[in-house]
Parts: structure tokens; sequence; C-alpha cells
């Protein structure tokens, strides 16, 4: 990886970071529909970065997250989590395609193979998050409404910032 | 030995991955920890002006219904004093001389919300006072519509309170016109009800009756408004009624609230903890 593409990058989590603290976190549709776009960041790094620094830019991404919303740990666990999926799903799609090379983003995958890359990570994610949050078992079916809804509102977002976004 | 080499070189993303998740694991169990509590939380200075910082654009747009909320609690408050001054003293049963003291044990802190939060299972508000003003954790909370939570964590210029709208907080709540007294609890879903459990359903509950803070409080004054009853219905195999509640105070709209210190909660607790002792 070039200077100038960590530089890119770094920028780029910046970014999400940003959003996620001022404005996503603020915005809640019908009581349902969260919105985390912040794991976007970790969703688009290039695919062939190394395991171990994925993990630990997961790992302070979801803390930084958690310091902004007093969770301690849940949002970096979840992160941590699907940063560890994530290079094993890349591979699949890869083999399933019989491309060359493994590369993440809208332009380079096309929608279809983008959708099911990032849609099985969000859900993940999200299920873990409000999963570590319910307190009670009598709420399991109104957190399960929240897990498909959230996810549903992460990804359209990521998707419409991906199509957006000029690299 | 080699193989051991071997094998963490091996499997070392994978043991990566379960370090950090450990590592997270630890942090939401053991969140009271001392560092845990001081700095990686919104009351962190620089996290908390950050917040204030956007919270401070969308405040004038909620200044006509904080402008309401006073008026209402100054009419609210005229008619308190109206009634106090006119209570006279015979009701007191003979002998009783009140306590000065005891009555001028609350005293109350204005802070301004920075950060707030309703849709989560747990809930906490930031606020912008701290341990430099006189607060510490376990005082109650109160707002110009009724009651909010208890102070949980605190920072020097900051602190983050323990919302109603968590699930380890109760208030001990009366209701006024069935002088019954019970607990009001969240169950984690709706922001604008709450449930109040522990009311014998061998007691006439009215629809409408307002739920206000217990005498039985150290942390809260009494009679400070928790919700009007929504809804009541009785499980024909239990003994309590399950009453639903709508809470008085919006927390979407928060912006000012009190701090309120119990001058006597030490020695009150004090007094508790010697029972306790005295049992075991």
């Amino acid at each position: 990886m070039s200077l100038r593409e960590a530089i890119q990058y770094s920028l780029m989590i910046l970014l999400y970071l940003f959003l996620q603290i001022f404005f996503m976190r603020n915005i809640v549709l019908f009581n349902y529909a969260f919105c985390f776009i912040y794991i976007a960041a970790i969703l688009l790094l290039p695919a062939d970065m190394d395991r171990m620094y994925t993990l630990l830019i997961a790992f302070a991404v979801g803390f930084v997250v958690d310091v902004f919303s007093n969770t301690f740990g849940m949002h970096a666990s979840a992160t941590v989590l699907i940063a560890y999926l994530r290079p094993f799903l890349i591979h699949y799609q890869m083999k399933s395609r019989g491309a060359e090379r493994a590369e993440v983003g809208i332009r380079a995958q096309g929608l279809g193979a983008f959708v099911s890359y990032i849609f099985p990570l969000i859900l993940i994610h999200h299920s873990m998050l409000f999963l570590m949050e319910m307190n009670n078992f009598g709420m399991i079916l109104y957190t399960l409404i929240r897990i498909g809804a959230s996810a549903l509102f992460t990804t359209i977002l990521i998707i419409l910032l991906e199509l957006f976004s000029k690299r | 030995m080699l193989q051991l080499v071997d094998f963490v070189v091996r499997n070392r993303f994978f043991l990566v991955f379960v370090l950090l998740e450990v590592l997270s694991a630890w942090m939401i169990v053991r969140n009271n920890t001392y560092w845990g509590a001081t700095y990686f939380n919104t009351s962190n200075y620089y996290v908390a002006k950050t917040l204030a910082f956007s919270n401070s654009v969308r405040d004038y747009t909620k200044l006509d219904e904080i402008n309401a909320d006073l008026a209402s609690e100054n009419a609210h408050l005229h008619a308190q004093v109206a009634r106090l001054s006119q209570t006279n003293p015979s009701q007191l049963p003979a002998g009783y001389v009140p306590d000065s003291a005891f009555a001028a044990r609350f005293s109350y802190t204005v802070a301004k919300v920075v950060d707030n939060e309703t849709n989560k299972a747990n809930n906490v508000i930031t606020i912008d006072k701290g341990t430099a003003h006189g607060i510490k954790p376990g005082m109650g909370v109160i707002s110009a519509t009724g009651v909010v939570g208890k102070v949980r964590f605190c920072s020097e210029h900051y602190s983050v309170i323990t919302s109603i709208l968590h699930s380890n907080f109760m208030v001990s709540s009366k209701l006024v016109r069935s002088k019954e007294i019970g607990y009001a609890k969240w169950d984690g879903k709706d922001p604008n009800l709450i449930d109040m459990i522990d009311v014998s359903k061998y007691t006439k509950v009215f629809k409408g009756d307002s739920a206000v803070t217990s005498d039985q409080n150290s942390v809260f004054p009494p009679n400070i408004m928790v919700g009007k009853v929504q809804s009541v219905a009785v499980n024909p195999n239990q003994t309590f009624y399950n009453i639903v509640l709508k809470l008085a105070t919006d927390f979407r709209n928060l912006s000012y609230v009190y701090v309120v210190q119990n001058h006597q909660l030490v020695e009150q607790e004090n007094l508790k903890a010697r029972t306790i002792e005295l049992k075991k």
C-alpha cells in the first residue's frame, strides 16, 4: 500500500467516524431503524490489506464509537467480529466468480456482488450489537425487528454513499 | 517448543481476534473500573465538548418547548407556594415538631444537557456539571416536567446520568388518588411509556391518575411527577396490577435538568447499612 493510499484510507475512516458521531447517532427511523454507518470504514478497506491491521483498525474504530455512546466495548467487539469474518467472505466470493484479484467496492464488484458482500456482515454486526444490548428475553421479537430494520437502513445508506462518492 | 511457535504464527489472526474480543467483553463487564468510569465515556472532557458543540445547533430549534416547560413549571410552583402557605399545621399529630434541617435537606443545581439518547435499550444522558460543581455519583436528577434519572459517573466538568429509560433503574412512586406505592421501571421499548409494578390489585386504580415520587425515596424529593396512568390491566393469576404510565417528561426534548442533592443522604444510608450489619 502506497503512502497516498494510506492517507486516503485514513481520511475515509475519519470521515465515517465523523458522520457516525455527529449525524447518524441522532437519526432513528420509526424508533426501529438505526444506522451504524461507521462499519463502512471497515467494509471498504482494500481487500488485500493485512488482516492484523484490519483487526486493530476495527477495534480502534469500534472503541471510539463506544466512548461516544457510553457502551464500553459493545461496538468494538461487534466490529472486530466482522473484521475477522471479512476475508473469508471476500475469498469465497473471489473463488465463486473466478476472479483474479480481490477487490471491494460497488464499481469493482458490481451492485449484486457488493450487496451480497456487505449485507451478511452488516447483519452479523447488528445482531451482535442489539443482542448484547437486550436485557431481558421478552424483548426478543422487538430486538429482531430492530436488527432487520437497522441492517436494511445501514446497507441502503452505504450503497448510496458509495454511488455518490468519487474515488 | 518449535511446534508451539509454529501454531501461534499460523493462527495469529485468530488469536488476535480472540484477544480483542475478550478485551471488549472485559470492558463491558467491568464497566465500573476506575479508568473506564473516568476516561472512556461521555463525561470525558474532550468527548463532551465535541457533543456539546453538535448539540448547540439543535438547541435553538427547541427553545419554544423549553420556554413552555419552564412557564408551566412556574405555574406549578406558584400553586404549591400558595397551598403550602395555607396549610394549617393542625393536621400534624400532636407533639410532632417538623425539623427544619429535614425540610431543607434538598438543594438543586441547574445543568444543561450535552448529550441525550432515548432509543437504546439502556439510555444515558450527559450534562455539563461535574465534581467541580459539587455533583457526585448517586444524586437524583429531575427536570421542569418530572423525574429524569440518577448520576452515574462524574468528571471534573461533566457527568453521565442513568436515565429512567434504563434497565437497571427503578423509582419508588406513589399514585396520588389511590395512595398506592409501587416501582416505576422501563421495559425497554417505547420512550414515552413506563411500567409501574408492585401495586396491589385489591385497591382501585384510576385511569389518568398521576404517579409521583413517593416519600420513601432518599434520592428524589417527594411529589415529583413521574407520569400519568394510561392503562390498567389485571392478570388473573397475579396479585399485582399491570399499570402503564405515560411519562411526564419528554426525553427527546430534554435541555435543562436539575441535579438534586440530599444533604442527609449519607446519614440515612449509614443508618440503613447498620441494620444490615446487625442482621448478619
